[in-house]
């Protein structure tokens, strides 16, 4: 939460060759932007409502499920983010305490598991998007499809486990540890860990 | 079936998987084992959904957001100021100060975490610097944080409100006795300390020069008017006090203060929708969990193993305080609330505990368990932001959580510490 | 077997006592078990549906105004002072209407769903810090309503000005004054300590609170003949004891209000008072007309025709256009 954590955008590399990388870098920068404006907007949405109430004595209706609309986006843009940067929450005090090539093995593990899980869920959530289609759920103040608003779930799930996916390879490849395909793991970087 | 799950969910946690596999691990063997496959997945995902859709949650993003925003302009340090030029000069005065901020942020802040880093982020080293040892400075920041959780407004309060059905207004008021409680336990503590350390004072502040910070403080004076004010005011909900404040920081720091610039807004609202996320989709993943519990009825099991319907008021609260002071040793306080405070209902009610009264004593747990090792979420954050190692951080902490746990203890058998303002106000 | 039941109240409340005769029933006469599960315990209102038609509930409750989301048409019971306010013709008109036992059923049974009874939960009651005799006096005031656009625009017919807010803030916000109203049966009122946050309870009978039960068709469908004879005797069985239930329950809540609050006062409003806010009910019922879904027409024309028929079986007088309008859901 200090300036100094600030991720620069412009410094993301990739862990992908060739143009999958450049799509990936793409993705990586709309994620960043889809946050801040995420963010932003629920700000703005929820300040308008109280606005509207006390000025205009009409409150937005539809306030409530555009914010949840935005915090559905946030987690799940997020969390992609999130694995690229090495930024998900885990209890490394016991990890930490292993020797570097233990360290090395558990990370591996670690990042494959995680990701068979992150596409084992992306794959229910697009089921589930595809059922909430098809059974056409409406938002009832918006009156929008229900499942509008979270298409993103499959993408974040998916995206996060190629993340993680690409970790695991860079891991098999690489001397190092690696968090995420452009995080290290070790102690100077702890913020990196955990916040 | 549950001590697959749970040894399970332990081990991955201490093996060091990203903490939402053993959650997704936990709800995962729940469902093949109780639908016979992965066939039902698709319920886990609109469980984890369902986790994150609760309307006040929006609290949470919003109150982070305020706080970051107020951490890299100046309004954090300007409150900080006001409360060093009253009590600098008191012996462990600069300690008291830190516990003192704590209490002021909290009134801004719903979140330990934003306190550790907006008000330990400016006092730690002005702590150094007059003589405290590390040690008693780290664990006084994150265990002092807690009494943000208390004071209101409280993420812990509104989800329990939320989960529970209680109301918040009577939580809200009710957290502030025990908040104070605490302060007044530090500043006792911190008195001591600095006398037994013989940590030096600073120079009285003349009142010129407490009349200047206090009026160089008049603008970020506003956000405990806002939210105090809007929120007893009737002006807006708790979840639209922090968006309040969010505009409020805005105001203060990109045009009165001039401290912020578009870019960085770009910056502080991208960092807050991360930290949300990372934190959303554990509560998410929870709510998976808390539901193959649910479904499976498992608590009703274990709770009717221990008798606690035979308890009595007093063993219900302290199952309860113990049931969530170790589950919030472990997981995320918030997931925890999530988890338990809906299988605990059904004896809160036939008990005729206050809800409120409960809900205090949970929260405290919650706040207790922010800098509890080996998980507590402060703890990492004082390594993040300290870059101080983890047993460095955890080492003073000790006095600070038997304190903690005294004012639990003394909850129990004088509700009154944290009733006596709700009924003043609302009986 | 043991059969999954969940619904969107706790158990002390309308749909759990309902939910509890049930059980009592099915178990009684077969040698099936039911398992119950109450409000939250597995998601809210729209999780525990979605559930129920993947199979892993085998029944749910849900009241029309949530399954208004997935099935347009029933948003009808959102139209104010479409259901009678006399309980004979009420109750007749639940047990015949031809558009609850003809017209609905293929529309739940798109979704997957086989409806099984659609019963009352009782009078919806508005709650004010201020006394209310005429739609004038809602005016600015705001009241709390479910998120529903019929809901929202019979709130601003009457005059008021209708907030959506989540049920968890909706007693704080009274108390502090964001917002000055709302409206839920009596037995809700008095178990959420709502009248702890007002002052006057106003009866415009403009609707009585309706809720339905319905089973996963696949599951119903692939039970043998005797079975199902089983579960619809015991929503018979359930419905009358629902019926018996509920008569003297509101006069009983409202009771037990006034022992605790003996400041709040109730109003029945009369048939001359209540004119004007009936009057609003024409603008209700073509924004239905226009948001009901496809069957939307058929549906309204049928269920006053069954009003009609139910005034006449019931010998009360013809219906006065029936109120409607489905309160924020108790389980919300
Ligand atoms: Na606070
Ligand atoms: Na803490």
């Amino acid at each position: 939460m200090l300036e100094g954590d600030d991720i620069d955008d412009s410094q993301y590399v990739s862990g992908l060759p060739g143009p999958l990388g450049v799509l990936d870098a793409v993705i990586a920068r709309l994620e960043a932007v889809l946050l801040a404006i995420g963010v932003m907007l629920m700000a703005a949405n929820t300040v308008a409502n109280v606005v509207g109430r006390y000025v205009l004595g009409r409150s937005i209706y539809f306030s409530e499920e555009l914010n949840q609309a935005l915090i559905i986006l946030i987690t799940f843009a997020g969390i992609s983010y999130a694995a690229r940067h090495g930024r998900h929450i885990r209890m490394s005090a016991f990890f930490d305490a292993l020797p570097f090539r233990l360290r090395k093995v558990m990370m591996i593990v670690i990042t494959v598991v995680t990701a068979a899980g992150m596409f084992l869920l992306a794959w229910y959530s697009f089921d589930y998007v595809l059922t909430q289609a098809s059974r056409g759920r409406q938002l009832p103040a918006l009156q929008i499809p229900q499942w509008w608003i979270i298409v993103w779930v499959p993408l974040g799930f998916f995206l996060t486990g190629v993340q993680y996916a690409l970790t695991a390879v860079k891991n098999v490849i690489d001397k190092d540890i690696w968090l995420s395909t452009n995080t290290l793991e070790g102690y100077d970087d702890s913020r990196e860990e955990e916040v | 079936m549950i001590w697959a799950i749970f040894g399970t969910m332990v081990v991955l946690l201490l093996l060091g998987f990203p903490m939402m596999i053993p959650l997704v691990a936990g709800s995962l063997i729940g469902f093949v084992m109780l639908f016979g496959g992965i066939g039902q997945l698709d319920t886990m995902v609109q469980q984890i959904l369902g986790g994150i859709r609760p309307a006040s949650l929006i609290a949470v993003p919003m109150f982070i957001f305020a706080a970051d925003i107020m951490t890299r302009g100046q309004s954090a340090n300007r409150l900080i100021d006001v409360v060093m030029a009253f009590f600098g000069h008191v012996r462990g005065g600069l300690a008291i100060s830190t516990a003192g901020a704590c209490t002021m942020f909290g009134a801004v802040s719903g979140s330990t975490q934003a306190t550790v880093v907006a008000v330990g982020g400016p006092l730690r080293p002005r702590m150094l610097k007059a003589g405290y040892s590390d040690k008693f400075t780290l664990a006084l920041i994150i265990n002092a944080s807690d009494i943000a959780f208390l004071i209101p407004p409280s993420i812990g309060m509104i989800i329990y409100g939320v989960v529970s059905g209680t109301s918040i207004a009577e939580l809200f008021i009710a957290g502030i006795g025990p908040g104070l409680t605490i302060l007044l336990m530090f500043s006792i503590y911190s008195y001591f300390h600095a006398l037994r350390h013989d940590v030096p004072t600073e120079p009285r502040a003349s009142w010129a020069e407490r009349r200047r910070a206090l009026l160089r403080a008049l603008w970020p004076m506003g956000f405990p008017a806002i939210i105090i004010g809007g929120i007893y005011g009737g002006v807006f909900s708790p979840t639209e006090a922090a968006a309040a404040c969010v505009l409020y920081a805005l105001f203060l720091e990109m045009i009165v203060f001039r401290e912020m610039g578009f870019r960085q807004l770009y910056a502080t609202a991208k960092s807050t929708g991360l930290i949300t996320a990372v934190v959303f989709i554990l509560v998410g993943a929870g709510a998976a969990f808390s539901y193959v519990i649910s479904f499976a009825q498992i608590p009703q099991a274990i709770l009717a193993g221990i008798g606690i319907d035979e308890m009595g008021p007093y063993g219900v609260l302290f199952t309860i305080s113990i049931a969530f002071f170790i589950g919030c040793m472990f997981v995320d306080s918030i997931v925890v609330v999530l988890i338990l405070v809906p299988i605990f209902a059904p004896v809160v009610q036939a008990t005729g505990l206050d809800p409120v009264l409960v809900g205090t004593i949970i929260t405290l747990q919650m706040a207790i368990g922010s800098s509890t090792p080996p998980f507590g979420c402060d703890i990492f954050t004082a390594i993040a932001i300290f870059k101080r190692p983890y047993l460095e951080v955890i080492r003073g902490t000790p006095p600070f959580i038997v304190m903690l746990l005294g004012l639990t203890v003394a909850l129990i058998f004088f509700p009154q510490i944290a009733l006596f303002l709700r009924d003043l106000a609302f009986r | 077997d043991t059969w999954r039941y969940a619904f969107e109240e706790a158990l002390h409340e309308v749909q759990g006592q309902f939910a509890q005769k049930f059980k009592e029933e099915v178990e009684a006469n077969s040698d099936h078990t039911v398992q119950l599960f109450p409000f939250g315990t597995l998601g809210e209102s729209a999780d525990i549906m979605e559930q129920t038609q993947s199979g892993i509930l085998h029944f749910v409750n849900q009241s029309p105004g949530f399954t208004g989301a997935l099935i347009p048409e029933a948003q009808v019971f959102f139209v104010p002072y479409l259901l009678p306010q006399n309980q004979d013709q009420l109750v007749s008109f639940f047990r015949n209407s031809k558009a609850i036992h003809e017209l609905f059923p293929p529309l739940y049974e798109q979704q997957g769903l086989e409806l099984l009874t659609m019963y009352p939960e009782g009078e919806v009651m508005l709650t004010t810090k201020a006394p209310v005799a005429s739609p004038e006096d809602l005016n600015e005031v705001k009241v709390r309503v479910m998120t529903n656009p019929l809901l929202v625009s019979a709130y601003q017919a009457f005059g008021a000005t209708p907030t959506p807010l989540p049920w968890g803030e909706t007693y704080g916000a009274l108390q502090t004054g964001i917002i000055q109203g709302q409206e839920n049966p009596a037995f809700f009122i008095e178990s959420t300590k709502m009248y702890e946050v007002t002052d006057h309870i106003t009866r415009l009978g403009h609707n009585n609170f309706t809720t339905a039960l319905m089973a996963n068709k696949d599951f119903f469908d692939g039970l043998p003949e005797e079975d199902q004879q089983v579960i619809r005797d015991a929503v018979d069985a359930a419905f009358d004891y629902i019926i018996d239930y509920q008569t003297g329950l509101s006069d009983e809540s409202l009771a037990k209000i006034e022992e605790a609050k003996p400041s709040i006062t109730i109003t029945e409003l009369t048939e001359e008072q209540r004119q004007p806010f009936m009057a609003t009910a024409e603008a209700v019922e073509q924004e239905f007309l226009k948001i009901g879904g496809p069957q939307a027409e058929a549906i309204l024309e049928q269920m006053k025709a069954d009003l009609a028929a139910a005034a006449e079986a019931a010998g009360g007088p013809v219906a006065d256009e029936t109120p409607t309008e489905e309160a924020e859901a108790p389980a919300d």
